[in-house]
């Protein structure tokens, strides 16, 4: 075999692994990306002497398939993530964060907390009706409960008939608050930005 | 020790300060021309001295483009093989003029600032 058959393989098994790697993302963006990359490369190996030796200089420089794949992924998520104002997606995002950096871990945590408040609120709201008189935000022996608490006899009911909209508006304001706090943090983030002297790489 | 200390805490500011300034300066470097990703890097490490890493590169490439400030066609080339050109958007645009002004605005406070620390003035 022919070191530029050598080479060949080589970006082929490479790409192989990318494509695999970018499984999530929509095959136009896919193929893309796959195109791109090539062409990279291929600029990058041109009229190289030692043409299997640049080749593994190049995609050493791209890193491994997963991590570029990883990069896109997060990048394309986290850009959709600004924008939008589904929990589903904000969630995904700060969990993708939450894998590359501390930072991402304390913000996955808020949102974590944040819907979680709101979801549990939301539940007391429709658990209300089946026990009206144990549901409710009660306190007393120092102690403060949102739900259905052990010793009712001991503790005092604060909202009576205002629990419903009451916790309703707090469970709003918990998801928008959540919401919009995920948003800013994204927009607001420092990328994860590899410079390739030395000293500079993260 | 501490002066090891010191030199990894300047390195990590100064690694943080250009990666900072990294956004910017890419759409800086698409200000004048369409340009591909290797083209990019070339601007990158030649005017600036940033030598960003490949794999960095086209994922930023991507957000840009999702976030309306980047757009891209394949162009066939002599090379044999298309590329991907970008170029800024109108929001690009009016993001990286909004970026290198404020960009300017600090240096040019700081700089005043920071003049005697350069040229070594004592009190």
């Amino acid at each position: 075999m022919t070191s530029a058959q050598v080479a060949d393989q080589r970006i082929e098994t490479y790409l192989d692994r990318l494509q695999s790697a970018l499984g999530r993302v929509p095959e136009g963006d896919r193929r893309d990306i796959l195109l791109e990359i090539r062409a990279h490369i291929l600029d990058s190996t041109a009229g190289a002497a030692a043409l299997d030796g640049t080749v593994e200089r190049v995609l050493g420089l791209l890193g491994t398939p997963e991590e570029l794949a990883a990069g896109y992924a997060t990048e394309r998520m986290l850009a959709r993530a600004s924008r939008s104002l589904s929990p589903w997606l904000l969630v995904r995002s700060s969990w993708n964060w939450a894998k590359i950096g501390v930072k991402g871990m304390l913000v996955f945590l808020i949102a974590l907390f944040g819907y979680a408040m709101a979801l549990g609120l939301t539940v007391s709201i429709f658990i209300k009706p089946f026990m009206p008189s144990r549901m409710g935000v009660w306190i007393g022996q120092g102690s403060f409960n949102v739900g259905v608490p052990a010793h009712p006899e001991l503790m005092h009911e604060l909202l009576g008939r205002y629990f419903v909209p009451v916790i309703a508006a707090a469970a709003f304001a918990f998801a928008i608050g959540t919401t919009h706090a995920l948003r800013w943090m994204i927009r607001k983030r420092t990328p994860k930005y590899g410079l390739t002297q030395s000293g500079w790489s993260v | 020790m501490a002066i090891n200390s010191n030199g990894e805490r300047a390195q990590h500011w100064e690694a943080q300060l250009r990666k900072g300034c990294l956004e910017m300066a890419i759409l800086a470097s698409l200000w004048q021309s369409r340009l591909y990703g290797l083209e990019i890097l070339r601007v990158l490490s030649e005017k600036s001295e940033l030598a960003l890493a490949e794999g960095t590169l086209y994922p930023i490439l991507s957000r840009l483009k999702v976030e309306g400030f980047l757009d891209s066609e394949w162009v066939e080339a002599e090379a044999g093989h298309p590329r991907k050109y970008y170029w800024l958007t109108a929001q690009g645009r009016r993001r990286a003029r909004q970026m290198a002004g404020a960009w300017n605005e600090l240096a040019s406070k700081l700089n005043v600032l920071v003049q005697p620390v350069v040229g070594g003035n004592e009190r």
